[in-house]
């Protein structure tokens, strides 16, 4: 009897869902019955046999009255995003199939912010660069019409 | 009436008072007011709103005036101005309108490369966002706090007020503050980052620009910035219809109305509920203090920016451009274009860079508003 409980304590331990159903993954909620694929200090994938609306409606519910969480809704996956300054940046919830989810928790990480600051960054000279070319643009065309209307006048008198 | 009855009277008649309600900290928040205002009449610092955000700020940090609060289900004053003025976003983008309808955008349609130095001069508004989340401010704080550097108070107010309305007073006190202090911070730094002969350099005369030109620019840009970052289209279109009526010569009323009337009218509610916003007890914390702080790295780096870009321009063009003008990309029309024209003229006595620096100058209020634009696509 002693072997069985020690051997039901050992399989407990050792399995995530058991450990994550406890206490969740770096604050973010963990549904309990979720299978875990990969786990690293960083990321948690995990499948659990529930349909997208069901894992979709235990994180709403879980994260109900929480500031800066963000839902974003893709084409095949819902994106929930801390803007905040929790130790997860996002857990994404896989579409598509009714029988099996994955969801994917990702830890709050500098790559990403310094990777979108610097995008935004270039995203600004792309937005004037594109203005700069537009205003080119016209401004060619608009001085070649003005040209060719006073080579015409000229040309009429 | 016995005496206790009468010493029941007049305590219930001081606890309506001010004077019972003191609290200590609020003495503070009438020196901050007071300096604001002291800086707006004594310094003349961006007076238009400086004076309007001291008294805000002195008059709400009394006890129970009934200014910022709700009454019976009904707002009061100052909360009307703030609810409706900036909880609604509708004062920067009428203040916007009116900028645009003051604005001649001919030296920028002359020069359109310039307008890589108003996207180089944003490089603040970036580097301080990250200084500001490793203090522990949120994403959205730390963008709120790093588009101080673009030097564009409405940008400023706008996208606070978009991502985090609670550091409102304290963002739209230090961008205005800092973009009245440019004369100051710039020149030092603009010196730092060129050396005698590219502040010498002489710029071509700008083009003249046609009427069609300056008719087609203000639909251009809008039609471009709506494409790219359509989450700025409130500013950017009020501010491109305010151009556009401006150039268009047919709506003299309406451009009149927008720059003048209007305008002041919009400064005053924006200055007072901004002022209002900043309560002692909101105030009174590290988070404010460290905005002021870092606000005066955030406008260096932008200026850096700007002048960099030029430089690294500069390495494949032809005609040189004068670094000075670099500095202009950060907003703060026009002082910062003349701040650009001062220092050529300490340089070469005949080197007028106004109209040249009016390019980058007005490329950065595009560019601050594209980097707002950026940040509220991200958070949004």
């Amino acid at each position: 009897m002693k072997k069985l409980i020690y051997l039901v304590f050992v399989l407990l331990l050792f399995n995530p869902t058991f450990i994550l159903g406890a206490e969740g993954f770096l604050e973010a909620p963990v549904i309990p019955q979720g299978t875990a694929i990969e786990k690293s200090d960083a990321r948690l994938e995990l499948k659990i046999g529930l349909s997208h609306e069901e894992v979709l409606s235990f994180y709403k519910e879980a994260l109900k009255g929480l500031d800066d969480i963000k839902f974003r809704e893709w084409k095949d996956v819902t994106y929930i995003e801390d803007d905040g300054s929790r130790p997860w940046h996002s857990i994404t919830i896989s579409k598509g199939d009714q029988k099996e989810t994955h969801i994917i928790i990702v830890k709050d990480n500098w790559t990403w912010i310094i990777g979108t600051l610097v995008l935004r960054y270039v995203g600004v000279f792309v937005v004037l660069m594109v203005l700069f070319l537009g205003m080119s643009a016209s401004g060619k065309i608009i001085s070649g019409s003005m040209k060719k209307i006073e080579g015409q006048k000229a040309a009429g008198k | 009436m016995t005496v206790d009855e009468i010493l029941d009277m007049l305590y219930g008649t001081l606890r309506t008072t001010g004077i019972y309600n003191f609290q200590w900290n609020i003495i503070v928040m009438w020196g901050v007011g007071c300096l604001f205002i002291y800086l707006a009449i004594a310094k003349k610092y961006e007076p238009l709103l400086l004076l309007p955000i001291g008294f805000g700020i002195f008059i709400v940090n009394f006890p129970l005036v009934p200014l910022m609060g709700y009454e019976h289900g009904h707002a009061q004053l100052l909360q009307v101005f703030y609810h409706y003025g900036l909880e609604w976003e509708v004062i920067p983008c009428v203040i916007f309108l009116g900028l645009g309808a003051m604005t001649d955008f001919g030296p920028l349609i002359a020069n359109p490369k310039t307008l890589l130095v108003g996207a180089g001069a944003q490089l603040g508004v970036f580097i301080t966002f990250t200084g500001t989340v490793l203090v522990g401010f949120t994403l959205k704080e730390a963008a709120s706090v790093g588009i101080i550097g673009g030097a564009d108070g409405p940008t400023t107010i706008y996208l606070t007020q978009h991502l985090a309305p609670q550091l409102l007073g304290p963002n739209a006190l230090a961008a205005y503050s800092y973009m009245a202090m440019v004369p100051l911070i710039q020149p030092p730094i603009m010196k730092l980052m060129t050396n005698k002969e590219e502040r010498k350099i002489r710029m071509h005369q700008l083009r003249p620009v046609s009427r069609q030109e300056k008719l087609l620019f203000p639909l251009v840009t809008a039609g471009i910035i709506a494409l790219l970052v359509p989450s700025v289209i409130p500013l950017m279109g009020m501010f491109m219809l305010g151009n556009l009526m401006k150039e268009s010569g047919v709506v003299g009323r309406l451009t009149e109305t927008a720059q003048g009337s209007l305008m002041n009218i919009v400064t005053i509610f924006l200055g007072v509920s901004v002022g209002a916003t900043m309560h002692a007890d909101k105030f009174l914390s590290w988070k404010p203090l460290f905005i002021f702080s870092l606000g005066l790295i955030d406008f260096a780096v932008c200026t850096i920016g700007g002048i960099l870009t030029v430089k690294i321009m500069n390495l494949f063009l032809k005609d040189k451009i004068n670094p000075l003008i670099g500095s202009a990309g950060v907003s703060a029309v026009p002082m910062a274009a003349r701040v650009s024209q001062v220092q050529g003229l300490r340089y070469d006595k005949t080197n007028h860079l106004l109209m040249h620096a009016m390019g980058p100058n007005l490329a950065g209020v595009i560019g601050s508003a594209a980097a707002a634009g950026m940040f509220i696509a991200m958070f949004d």
